[in-house]
């Protein structure tokens, strides 16, 4: 084995594939930029819909204000200032023009005089999620207005409002940050997974597939050199195109949850540089692991097209624990560090939520996945020593 | 210097009767000389120059390249041997001067030695024009010429090609004669493969027919001529393969 010749053809296939758009957009675009765009892009979209800021100053179109002064006034005190309500009050709401009217029944003020319920109306359109949020919000308020109302009318006859309270629901949530921790924090070891995966893919297909489509395998096989030389040098390629996609991405993470507002993120996921740098740490060997399934699969299949295919499906590999875990709590048994991708997953899942990681884990979960990225590199090298390799 | 005995290889079919690709091939190639492997389409003109170049294992019989046995001195043969397939296969991505560096560094050549011995061939095989360019768009001449250089960037003694001007103009294939010439006259040992009597008519010191995986006939051009008593060399051709049985198709 000589370390000059992996050098030479890990070195050659790197400046071959970086001249090759598809591979450098997939190695450096797709993991490191445009993946964690579009998955934090929307988790702040929907985050910001699902939270409501009771303190942003808002208007609310009122129709029939003039009869309900001291709501309008209740609701003022609380950043809603009433405006008056369009014409045609359904269809500004089913149009968009306004997301919520609220409307004040003709007989508002002497219902409430006689004590009895008083009629208001609110219009939303539930199709549009705005327009339910602004809903929910004057919703709230007017159950705080009622609730005051009716603790007033029990006082006035003498009888103590809390009589009605039978009974008090009090959330214990132990998660400590509910659900979106949990699944934030396993957006981290996805986002690596997929760009070590990303990374590597087309360099892999290239050249091993690729080369013997194109027939430069053939002279390639007639050098003085050994086969696993050859595949050495492949091998190495692919895991720098997926390290450098991998730790692009763990600083595309670290950038963007810095503009993240943190009450959005809660109290317990962190990305701050000592998190991700430890995921990155956690995850690191699992990039000769993707490397050397990427070349054995890709030195298997017998065109870039086969390889695709093969490889296309098993890019579902490294998503199977990000869907599984968000639907089973299979907790952290010791068994189950060996197993490479999963106890990078559990890992790195723990390390961003600032769980402590016990070094016998650390240690089995780095043995395993080392140990498959071995036994893959060896089934490459068979593969590589056919002599079907040219067919 | 190429010797080969009774070589033989045949290929398993998942389920049928395996391939017997090549069944008893037998030549001398020697130095100083153009030799043609002259055969139709199948009759295992690339399996035996695959053997040759230790791809392909042989089944029985033996064979050496400059004294180097192919089934026991791999290394040895690869190193005396250059070898030019039948599809270039150079890399799109990297120029004409790049794709030759890259072999004669995996050759063994130290960087200052491999960047002269390049530019050498460069210049010898006329690629000065292309030299930096990439070779995607490459004519079939050019990319000729890079797997050519490529294949004697090593400076070894004995030089196979597998049918080398297939989709050459005239122009580039009389250039690339001139070039076998020249290899030939400074003494290495040149095997070409070819289907193309005036090619092989034009170029060959010595002929070994090639049909069914056997060898017909060896010798030189008017020693087939006189021995089958036949005007021309295709004439000649039809009347070895037919004394040893049909061709394949």
């Amino acid at each position: 084995m000589n370390a000059r010749a992996v050098a030479i053809v890990a070195i050659k296939e790197i400046v071959d594939n970086l001249r090759d758009r598809q591979t450098v957009f997939y190695a450096l675009l797709f993991g490191p930029v445009l993946l964690p765009l579009l998955l934090g892009g929307s988790l702040a979209a929907s985050f910001s819909q699902l939270s409501i800021d009771f303190e942003e100053v808002t208007t609310l179109p009122v129709a029939g204000a003039e009869r309900a002064p001291n709501l309008v006034a209740f609701l003022a005190g609380r950043n809603v200032d009433a405006t008056a309500a369009p014409e045609d009050i359904a269809r500004a709401v089913a149009d968009g023009d306004a997301e919520v009217v609220l409307e004040i029944d003709e007989g508002f003020g002497e219902d409430l005089r006689a004590a009895r319920a008083a009629t208001v109306r609110l219009h939303l359109n539930e199709g549009d999620k705005g327009s339910v949020r602004a809903a929910r919000r004057v919703e709230a308020l007017l159950g705080l207005w009622e609730r005051t109302n009716d603790a007033l009318r029990l006082q006035h006859r003498g009888l103590d409002p809390t009589v009605f309270d039978s009974l008090r629901i009090v959330h214990e949530d132990v998660s400590e940050d509910g659900a979106t921790g949990q699944l934030l924090a396993s957006l981290l070891p996805f986002l690596l997974i997929v760009s070590m995966v990303m990374g590597g893919f087309y360099l892999a297909i290239d050249t091993t597939a690729g080369e013997r489509e194109r027939g430069s395998l053939e002279p390639l096989l007639a050098l003085p050199l050994e086969r696993a030389e050859l595949v050495l040098g492949k091998f190495a390629a692919t895991v720098a195109f997926s390290a450098l996609s991998a730790a692009l991405s763990a600083l595309s993470v670290w950038t963007l949850f810095r503009l993240f507002p943190s009450d959005l993120l809660g109290d317990r996921v962190r990305f701050d540089a000592p998190t991700v740098l430890a995921a990155l740490a956690l995850s690191s060997p699992l990039v000769p692991f993707v490397a050397a399934l990427l070349v054995a699969v890709a030195a298997w299949t017998r065109s870039v097209k086969e390889a695709q295919t093969f490889l296309g499906v098993l890019m579902l590999l490294p998503m199977g624990p990000f869907f599984v875990l968000q639907f089973v709590n299979v907790g952290a048994p010791l068994g189950l560090m060996p197993w490479p991708m999963l106890s990078q997953y559990l890992l790195l899942e723990r390390a961003s939520l600032g769980e402590p990681v016990a070094l016998a884990e650390v240690a089995l979960s780095a043995a395993g996945t080392l140990l498959g990225a071995a036994l893959l590199l060896a089934l490459a090298v068979a593969l590589y020593r056919r002599e079907r390799i040219l067919r | 210097m190429i010797v080969a005995r009774d070589l033989a290889k045949a290929f398993a079919r998942r389920g049928q009767a395996p391939v017997r690709a090549v069944e008893s091939v037998g030549f001398d190639a020697r130095d100083g000389e153009i030799t043609g492997l002259l055969g139709a389409n199948g009759a295992g003109k690339s399996t035996t120059l695959r053997m040759l170049a230790t791809l392909l294992v042989p089944d029985a019989g033996s064979a050496s390249v400059d004294g180097h046995d192919v089934a026991t001195e791999v290394m040895a043969v690869r190193r005396s041997l250059g070898f030019m397939p039948h599809e270039a296969g150079i890399y799109p991505r990297l120029g004409a001067r790049e794709n030759v560096l890259y072999y004669a560094r995996l050759s063994g050549l130290g960087a200052r030695e491999a960047a002269r011995r390049t530019d050498e061939l460069v210049e010898r095989l006329d690629m000065v024009d292309f030299a930096t360019r990439r070779a995607a768009g490459f004519s079939q001449g050019q990319k000729t010429k890079v797997a050519l250089a490529r294949a004697l960037v090593h400076r070894p003694r004995t030089l196979m090609l597998d049918e080398p001007t297939n989709g050459l103009d005239v122009m580039a294939t009389r250039g690339l004669r001139e070039i076998l010439r020249g290899l030939a006259a400074d003494g290495h040992c040149v095997l070409f493969s070819s289907h193309v009597m005036q090619e092989v008519q034009a170029l060959c010191d010595r002929i070994a027919i090639i049909a069914g995986g056997r060898i017909s006939m060896v010798d030189t051009l008017p020693g087939i001529l006189e021995r089958t008593g036949c005007a021309n060399l295709e004439d000649a051709f039809v009347h070895a393969v037919g004394a040893h049985g049909a061709p394949a198709a």
